[in-house]
């Protein structure tokens, strides 16, 4: 098996049967990502009468040079790269997502892979390069004789991505759908990578990723980013697809995000949502932000206080919402008072038919929705806490405050 | 009217002052650095009143340029490196951030001569005061601190103003100074090689190539998109008018004490410092070298850092101080090289401190007119900024200061510059 660089291939003489002398020059790689994502189709070659697309089939060797087995005269005219990835204009020296290597890099060159089977060629896109090498290939190419470059690339050690890791940005949704280009490899990491990888990109690249991202991930994903990105992001999104997205998301971290937006984007993100989220985060989003009302979500699980171990295991699976917020389970009352509440653990270990009082903690931490965040973060530290749950003057549940919430609040300050 | 509502008024207003204060005022501060003082001072000094006339095109020119630099990186989210790269290729992209880098560095090596020659009044010698201020900058930068000191610099921009003070107390000639802003100079003056040298220092110092590099990215690591780019736009105007105002003033104070008291060459800080001498008599040595060295150091805090971003971010290395030092070693590297590298030109003994710092002015009015050419075609790609590509005003003053920036770099060679 051959390796090639792009590099070497772009600007390279094509020959056909008809003469020695070359009729054009290699001007792009194309491939048909519709009917393979690895393979290329053929060259666009610029000849003296106009560009024309050579496919594979019609090639016999590429090594020095493309020679192809039909004439000129005979290759179909290039109109346009419609469904076509064109390696130069598309790939080299654009940036690229690393999904092995979790980040955005830019492309030095691409390494090809030569496979002969019956006579015939098949060229494979293997991987791009992204270090020294393609980038030194390139600016010696036609300064240095080719036979030198060969041999002195083969001592720089090279930085390769796999193609299989690589996930293209194409901020045009027409060509993202003719092109096959879905970020299924990149939604397969933690949200918080995709995050990462996400705040390097450009505003339009951003809004691309977060249109072709399952709803859910891309909820999670923008949780887990910078609070001014998050906004102008769901700004730069269509109110159907922001509001699809902010109903996965967290409800408090929805109002946060809703919060902080224009009123008026506001209004056509909750008008498009679901009524049952929309009234969630709409009565979130009449709280303070920096106040325990402001940082609770209502997402939680509460049993009347007849049930027993059944019901809350019952519950639990049915349950929708975060995972940070099955953590506790709580008990009320009539008017929804707050009458207890039980570890997730205890449920696990006690037998099915036991009544949920009983299983209650003595010591019962709550706080009230005014309480500033100061007060929150204490209150979690001071009984190591994991959910804190918030209730009124009359002792209504009203919202539960996860750990991850205060992390974040903490986090922000230092 | 309640106190807290009071207090929310007035927190409302420091916003909003705030958010006027953005990238675009900050680069028009940087652009005064010590080449900038050094060379409007040198300026004055030497040809009065007779440079002024180019304050006015200039400063159009630098609103043009800025705006375009800054509605760029509104309108794609990219440096001005990452799209020369991607619509351009890795050699042109190759070539240009080694040119970019060396002009810059001339700008570093100025700011370390005004680092030498501000704490030089104090009697500080400069083998104290130029490796303490480098390694000092090295760990602003690297450590994060940078940003909560940035208010303080800006803060300290304000000496700027004991320039228009001291030019107004000096007397000047208005009548004479107003005529010569607005007449053009006579023609023999572009045959004068000298004259020309100070012209392209002078348009260089005002409108640099970084400048461009430096304004893009900052719109850009703002997260300030097309939408949200007209307040953006004003700010960005604003830092011009400020720059070239402050110029002008610089140019008439040292006009007005220098020249007329026939000063011509200036030599050293202590030359420099005479212009502030309206001002207090006792206290302009003090006045001149405190601007100075703030100067100085802002934009050896900013220079070093933001060449590397661009030079790393073009080339496709990892840039940015929140990596790791072995996922970021070229950046790491050519960050703490341009520093110490640039400290160490300022400790060679007898180098002329005001001289080399004009001279990198001068370089950047050389270098400008390729960056610009860039700029104008990235500008102008529809597929790129859609409705908001160049109009023809903008493109005609773009271009012509372009092809002016070239005339002025062949009259001087023609004239005998550079023997």
């Amino acid at each position: 098996m051959l390796s090639l660089a792009l590099s070497e291939l772009i600007g390279a003489p094509v020959y056909d049967p008809s003469g020695t002398s070359p009729v054009g020059k290699v001007r792009e790689v194309a491939l048909v990502p519709q009917e393979d994502p690895n393979r290329i189709a053929g060259f666009v070659v610029k000849t003296k009468q106009g560009e024309r697309l050579l496919t594979m089939k019609s090639v016999s060797n590429v090594n020095g040079g493309v020679r192809a087995d039909s004439i000129a005269a005979d290759w179909t005219p290039y109109a346009s790269g419609e469904g076509m990835l064109l390696l130069e204009r598309d790939l080299l020296d654009q940036q690229i997502i690393d999904v092995h290597g979790r980040k955005v890099v830019r492309v030095n060159d691409v390494d090809i892979h030569e496979e002969i089977a019956d006579h015939h060629i098949t060229l494979k896109l293997s991987a791009v390069d992204v270090g020294a090498r393609g980038a030194i290939r390139r600016l010696l190419k036609g300064v240095v004789p080719s036979s030198a470059l060969r041999s002195m690339m083969d001592r720089i050690p090279p930085r390769m991505i796999p193609w299989e890791f690589v996930d293209l940005i194409e901020t045009d949704p027409a060509r993202r759908v003719k092109l096959k280009i879905a970020l299924d490899r990149l939604s397969t990491l933690h949200p918080a990578d995709i995050a990462d990888i996400v705040e390097e990109l450009a505003p339009a690249e951003r809004e691309a990723v977060f249109q072709t991202l399952d709803e859910e991930v891309a909820a999670q994903t923008l949780e887990e980013m910078d609070p001014k990105l998050q906004v102008s992001i769901l700004s730069s999104l269509d109110s159907d697809r922001a509001a699809d997205i902010v109903e996965e998301m967290d409800p408090d971290a929805a109002a946060d995000v809703l919060g902080d937006m224009p009123p008026d984007a506001t209004q056509e993100i909750l008008t498009e949502m679901e009524p049952e989220e929309r009234a969630e985060v709409a009565e979130l989003m009449t709280f303070e932000e920096d106040t325990a009302a402001g940082r609770m979500t209502t997402e939680y699980m509460a049993l009347r206080s007849s049930a027993k171990v059944s019901d809350a295991i019952d519950m639990l699976r049915n349950f929708e919402g975060g995972l940070e917020s099955v953590s506790t389970i709580y008990i009320i009352g009539g008017g929804e008072k707050l009458l207890g509440q039980v570890p997730l653990a205890k449920i696990v270990l006690a037998t099915p038919e036991t009544p949920l009082m009983l299983l209650s903690s003595r010591h019962m931490p709550t706080i009230h929705p005014g309480a500033d965040e100061k007060k929150v973060a204490e209150l979690f530290d001071k009984y190591n806490l994991l959910t804190l749950p918030v209730i009124d003057d009359e002792g209504v549940l009203t919202g539960v405050i996860t750990a991850d919430d205060v992390i974040n609040m903490l986090r922000a300050k230092l | 009217m309640s106190g807290s509502r009071r207090l929310k008024i007035w927190r409302m207003r420091l916003l909003m002052l705030m958010a006027v204060i953005g990238p675009g005022f900050i680069t028009a501060n940087v652009d005064n650095d010590a080449g900038g003082i050094y060379t409007y001072s040198a300026a004055g000094a030497q040809f009065g009143y007779t440079l002024l006339w180019v304050m006015i095109p200039m400063t159009i020119a630098l609103v043009v340029v800025q705006e375009m630099s800054a509605r760029m990186g509104a309108v794609t989210g990219k440096g001005l490196s990452d799209l020369i790269r991607e619509e351009y290729g890795l050699r042109i992209t190759f070539f240009m951030m080694i040119g970019l880098m060396i002009t810059n560095f001339g700008n570093i090596v100025a700011e370390f001569a005004g680092i030498a020659s501000s704490l030089g009044l104090f009697h500080i010698s400069r083998y104290i005061s130029v490796p303490v201020a480098a390694v000092l900058v090295w760990f602003l930068v690297v450590k994060g601190s940078y940003k909560s000191v940035e208010k303080i610099f800006l803060a300290a921009s304000c000496f700027y103003f004991a320039y228009i003070i001291a030019g107004v107390l000096a007397g000047p000639s208005w009548k004479e100074a107003f005529i010569a802003t607005f007449k053009p100079p006579v023609r023999a003056a572009f045959h004068d090689s000298a004259y020309l040298y100070m012209v392209i220092g002078v348009i260089g110092t005002t409108i640099a190539p970084w400048m461009q590099f430096y304004l893009q990215s900052s719109i850009v690591e703002k997260g300030i998109t097309a939408r949200e780019y007209r307040a953006s736009r004003w700010d960005v105007i604003l830092g011009c008018f400020f720059t070239d105002i402050v110029a002008w003033f610089i140019v008439v104070a040292c006009a007005a004490t220098l020249y007329a008291h026939g000063v011509r060459q200036i030599r050293d800080a202590a030359d420099a410092a005479q212009a502030l001498r309206p001002l207090s008599n006792e206290f302009a040595y003090i006045l001149f070298a405190a601007g100075l060295f703030n100067a100085s150091i802002f934009a050896a805090s900013i220079l070093p850092i933001s060449t590397a971003y661009t030079v790393c971010e073009g080339l496709g290395f990892e840039s940015g101080v929140d990596h790791k030092f072995s996922d970021a070693k070229v950046f790491y590297w050519l960050y703490t090289l341009l520093l110490i590298v640039g400290a160490a030109v300022i400790l060679m003994p007898n180098i002329p401190l005001v001289k080399i710092s004009i001279l990198s002015q001068v370089v950047n009015g050389i270098v400008l007119p390729f960056v610009l050419i860039f700029m104008l075609l990235l500008v102008n790609k529809s597929e790129l900024m859609g409705k908001y590509v160049n109009g023809t005003w903008f493109n005609v003053i773009a271009w012509a200061t372009t092809i002016i920036m070239i005339g002025l770099t062949i009259a001087w060679f023609v004239s005998g510059g550079g023997t």
